[in-house]
């Protein structure tokens, strides 16, 4: 029998070479070895051997197991071994981790002690430096309350103030314009009058808007203008005044000497210049210059007259009838007029108020040719002079 | 000593003997087998059970993969235990029960983590309001001397 060649012998040398090589390899790693290792990479593995030493020596052991079965080409008893050990080795990291969670909960309770401390104490100054702060907010309020009643306060004395003045003001030419009313200023000044009247409306128009400035400066105004209406009023009211009352006095006296028994009264004008004549007969005897006997209770009621009139000048003035020289007669008139003067004199009327002339036959009142003529010419006449 | 006298056996009552053996040997045989599976039912129900609480005790769901891989292995155990592979089924039991302890571990450092988390949480926060009133005190002094001053703040 032939031995093969050489060449089949090469040709046959690969092949079983490649089966032998294929025999002999490492299968690959179970998932849960490579799992298993992949976790003990974990860089705290070392930290959590030192703390538990016994979950990760028993992870070790179960490592080695399964590697060595793995080379042993024992997958499955490899698989279950990496199991195990991935398991206590996960365990080990599980206990690692609460422990450091327990430690971290423990700092943190520390830490948190000190917080709340610390908030407490920040809280504590917070609630005392607010309190500060309130208290000086509220003083600086009520001081700027304080200061605005008082700027309110001042603001309302200030316009009472101008208010009274005011009033004053208005009270002041008020009176002025009364008084102008008292010398009829709107007859003798209207145009003054007029302006005072219209300046005292226009303050109380400016008083009734609160301007009291303007209302005092108007009332000011008016009562300048009042009072200059007053003054320029007065003498021409005095005079119309003056000339009323001597109206009413004249009046008067026509009345009171119109009253008088056994006289004849009647008023004369000459010019400007009014009498009032009351004529008294009967005083004398023919030619006698001394007054007839129980005549001179006749001048009683004169003498009061003249005295109930002082401001009158009084002319005593005697006449005569026409019988006689007109000399003598003249004469005769003016010792009559004398001895009526001495009479009145003598009861109590004021020679200085008296003038005495005698007329004689020139002013006769009635017929010279008839006895009673005669005897109304042949007279006194009492003349009460005014204007 | 006394001898005594033994008959000998024909072969029919040998086999007979040999049979009977045999019986009561696999009879014994197939009792300690169940005795063994209950043992094996038992532990696996023992520990579903005790998955349900772990599950349970699981809110933040950080052990909710090692749970899974605990079922998964119990389902195993309990095909084991059904093919009549005891050792098989135990060894696997013995897995569950590491796994189990694992899971009690992770939840248990979970359930720390969050304690932590919540105690850093409020830590946190009572730092940052003592931050802030130490801010609102810094604005008091100022405003309190502001307040001081003649003027007067506003």
């Amino acid at each position: 029998m032939r031995t093969p060649s050489r060449s089949v012998r090469w040709l046959a040398a690969p092949p079983a070479l490649l089966m032998w090589l294929g025999a002999c390899a490492t299968p690959p790693k179970p998932t849960a070895l490579v799992s298993y290792e992949d976790l003990k990479r974990d860089p705290n593995i070392e930290d959590t051997r030192r703390r538990f030493p016994d979950l990760v020596g028993a992870s070790d052991q179960y490592g080695d197991r399964a590697t060595k079965e793995w080379q042993s080409n024992n997958l499955e008893d490899s698989t279950k071994a990496a199991l195990l050990a991935e398991i206590k080795l996960k365990t080990a990291l599980a206990r690692d981790a609460q422990e450091q969670a327990k430690a971290r909960l423990q700092a943190l309770t520390t830490e948190q002690a000190k917080a709340d401390e610390t908030l407490a104490m920040v809280d504590k100054d917070l609630t005392a430096m607010t309190e500060q702060v309130r208290l000086l907010d509220s003083n600086k309020k009520l001081s700027e309350q304080l200061a605005t009643d008082q700027q309110r306060a001042t603001a309302e004395r200030e316009k009472l103030s101008a208010q009274l003045a005011t009033e004053e003001k208005r009270a002041a030419a008020q009176l002025s314009l009364r008084t102008a009313d008292t010398v009829d200023a709107n007859k003798y000044d209207p145009a003054d009058y007029g302006a005072a009247t219209s300046m005292l409306a226009k303050a109380d128009a400016e008083i009734k808007q609160g301007n009291w400035s303007a209302a005092q400066a108007s009332l000011d105004v008016a009562k300048q203008r009042a009072d200059h209406a007053t003054e320029v009023s007065k003498p021409s009211y005095e005079q119309a005044e003056q000339a009323q009352q001597n109206r009413a006095r004249d009046e008067a006296l026509k009345r009171d000497a119109t009253s008088l028994p056994g006289v004849t009264v009647r008023p004369e004008q000459k010019g400007e210049l009014q009498r009032l004549i009351i004529a008294v007969q009967d005083l004398f005897t023919r030619n006698q210059t001394a007054l007839a006997p129980g005549k001179d209770a006749a001048l009683d009621p004169i003498a009061q007259l003249v005295n109930k009139y002082p401001s009158y000048p009084v002319q005593i003035v005697g006449h005569t009838d026409n019988r006689g020289k007109v000399g003598e007669l003249i004469a005769l008139s003016q010792a009559r007029a004398q001895a009526v003067f001495s009479a009145l004199v003598a009861k109590g009327v004021d020679a200085k108020r008296l003038m005495v002339s005698g007329q004689g036959p020139n002013e006769p009142v009635a017929d010279n040719r008839t006895p009673a003529g005669r005897g109304k010419n042949s007279r006194v006449e009492i003349i009460f002079l005014y204007h | 000593m006394t001898l005594t006298y033994r008959r000998p056996m024909t072969s029919l009552r040998v086999a007979a003997a040999a049979l009977a053996l045999l019986l009561v040997t696999g009879a014994a045989r197939s009792h300690a087998w169940a005795d063994e599976e209950d043992d094996i039912q038992r532990q696996i129900d023992v520990q579903k059970s005790g998955v349900a609480d772990l599950e349970h005790l699981d809110r933040q769901h950080a052990a909710t993969s090692e749970i899974q891989r605990l079922r998964d292995w119990l389902g195993q155990a309990w095909d084991l235990r059904n093919k009549h592979e005891p050792d098989d089924a135990r060894e696997v039991l013995e897995r569950c029960v590491a796994q189990a302890e694992l899971v009690r571990q992770v939840i248990t450092a979970a359930q720390l983590k969050t304690q932590v988390a919540d105690r850093e949480a409020k830590l946190n926060a009572t730092k940052s309001e003592t931050e802030k009133k130490k801010k609102a005190l810094l604005d008091a002094q100022v405003r309190k001397r502001a307040l001081e001053q003649p003027g007067g703040a506003q």
